[in-house]
């Protein structure tokens, strides 16, 4: 009877690994998605409304979704202390702050430093380029990670799955 | 006059601590290693400073008020440039994004013109590489040089001219004009008569009238995010950054003003935007560059202005006895000294 629970855990174990492991790969194109949106934002910020950055930052952290807000959030605080930094520093610390709790690859990560390099320091027609190469990178990312999470987070599914029943089956 | 307008003033007024103020509007811009050597300086330089000057490549160098100084990286001033701290290009690119905060996107029009005003009203200064486009300044790439001009306001600069500049009697402002070379407190004094009759003066029995500002160069009421940073009194409207000739015909329409206020005129829309004023009936106060009445009288667009016979006050200013020494007012009407 002990033998029986023991091996139900072990499969519930496993499967639930398995489910995470999905988890991280659906998850990716999402917040990609959201940050390409969020982005869009602030394009409208800068070239239209020529809002200053704090204000533009946190204009939209206050419209788009919790995770990606954060980022932003995090990036007008820095600016605002006035602590005698650039907005590329700012906007570097909150992505080295954002990363670790998104399920996005180093590859996402670069393209957001990236951005952040040129962030505020030129004029609008200048921004406005940034933003879009940033926008158009991070969509093909999104698509990227669409394509990787269909294949394989039904495959990490099963595996943890039957990866638990086989275990609960050598052990038995 | 030109006597006692020195130390005796000095006491008198209210003078916000210069180091406080320092550290509270122009530190915050300067990037680290520079704001490290401000924050060093000694006491007496720090009181004195008027310009902060931050040229690539070249050393850091104080404006003060009687000379300028160049800044060991220790924080002491010294007059041999191979002492002074190199200002690096790094410092110029930092500086240009906190003075912008970090958006220089939004201030195309401001480096148009050449500076950004900052918190507090301060003015700063920028040069670099041109763009031009079809005859027109498009923006300022590449800049490699900043003067950060700290704006001092001094309450009760214009206490003792105020009384040669309200008639007694009726008590009507008169039509007034202030000549002065650069850095000679300009701009101070206009603000404070501003403040003054805006605000009132129970003194003279002078009660407070409407005044409309027309502020090109965000000099006077130093607007951020166009609220004054500077006291123009209580009965002031403020029009930021606007071409001086436009803006006074937007006051005259809207806002009913019964003195305007605008500094530096000089360009021939300028004179056809003052005769609007005044057949309005409104009372004029403005400024022009220049060391005294016939020097400006050589400049065409002035020269006619003066000839129109408008103004009824000239006010003279020096730095003979330090910045804003009042050299001379005169009655334009009697064309005799009211000081002498």
């Amino acid at each position: 009877m002990i033998k029986l629970i023991g091996a139900c855990m072990t499969v519930a174990a496993c499967g639930s690994m398995g489910y995470t492991w999905a988890r991280v790969y659906e998850k990716r194109p999402q917040q990609l998605t959201a940050l390409e949106a969020a982005l869009q934002m602030l394009e409208t910020e800068i070239i239209y409304g020529a809002t200053p950055l704090p204000e533009a930052l946190s204009q939209v952290a206050a419209k788009c979704d919790s995770q990606t807000a954060g980022l932003f959030r995090d990036a007008a605080g820095e600016l605002r202390k006035m602590k005698g930094i650039t907005a590329a520093e700012a906007w570097d610390r909150a992505v080295n702050r954002f990363f670790p709790e998104t399920a996005l690859s180093v590859q996402d990560l670069q393209i957001l430093k990236r951005f952040g390099v040129s962030l505020g320091a030129s004029d609008r027609e200048d921004q406005a380029k940034h933003i879009q190469l940033a926008k158009s990178q991070l969509r093909q990312a999104a698509v990227q990670a669409e394509t990787l999470s269909r294949k394989n987070s039904a495959v990490f599914k099963y595996l943890g799955f039957l990866g638990g029943l086989v275990l609960a089956l050598v052990l038995y | 006059m030109a006597e006692d307008t020195g130390n005796n003033r000095k006491c008198r007024q209210k003078r916000e601590s210069t180091v406080s103020m320092l550290s509270r509007d122009i530190l915050p811009i300067l990037p680290g290693k520079i704001r490290e050597i401000i924050t060093e300086l000694p006491g007496d330089v720090l009181e004195e400073i008027e310009e902060i000057r931050l040229r690539q490549g070249k050393p850091l160098m104080l404006g003060l008020t009687r000379e300028d100084v160049m800044i060991t990286p220790q924080g002491q001033p010294t007059t041999v440039s191979e002492f002074g701290y190199t200002v690096t290009e790094q410092d110029v690119l930092r500086a240009v994004q906190l003075v912008s905060g970090s958006s220089i996107y939004a201030f195309e029009e401001e480096i148009k013109n050449g500076f950004i005003t900052v918190r507090g009203g301060h003015r700063v200064g920028l040069t670099g590489k041109v763009v031009v486009d079809k005859g027109k300044v498009k923006t300022i790439k590449y800049i490699s040089g900043l003067n950060i001009r700290v704006a001092r306001e001094i309450i009760g600069a214009a206490d003792r001219v105020m009384p040669y500049l309200i008639d007694p009697v009726s008590k009507e402002f008169h039509h007034t004009l202030i000549i002065s070379p650069p850095r000679c407190g300009k701009t101070t004094l206009m603000r404070d008569i501003i403040r003054q009759l805006s605000t009132g003066i129970p003194k003279l029995d002078f009660k407070g009238r409407t005044v409309g500002v027309v502020d090109e160069r965000s000099e006077i009421a130093g607007c951020f995010n166009g609220v004054p940073q500077k006291d123009v009194g209580i009965r002031t409207d403020v029009l930021d950054g606007c071409p001086k000739a436009e803006g006074m015909m937007m006051l005259i329409r809207a806002m009913g003003p019964q003195v305007i206020a605008t500094d530096e005129i000089g360009k021939p829309e300028d004179a056809g935007a003052l005769e609007e004023a005044l057949n309005a009936g409104i009372k004029v106060l403005t400024t022009a560059h220049g060391a005294d009445r016939e020097e400006i009288s050589q400049r065409p667009v002035l020269k006619y202005i003066m000839e129109q016979d408008v103004f009824e006050r000239l006010i003279v200013l020096g730095r003979s006895k330090g910045v804003g020494t009042v050299e001379d007012i005169t009655d334009l009407k009697k064309g005799k000294s009211l000081v002498r």
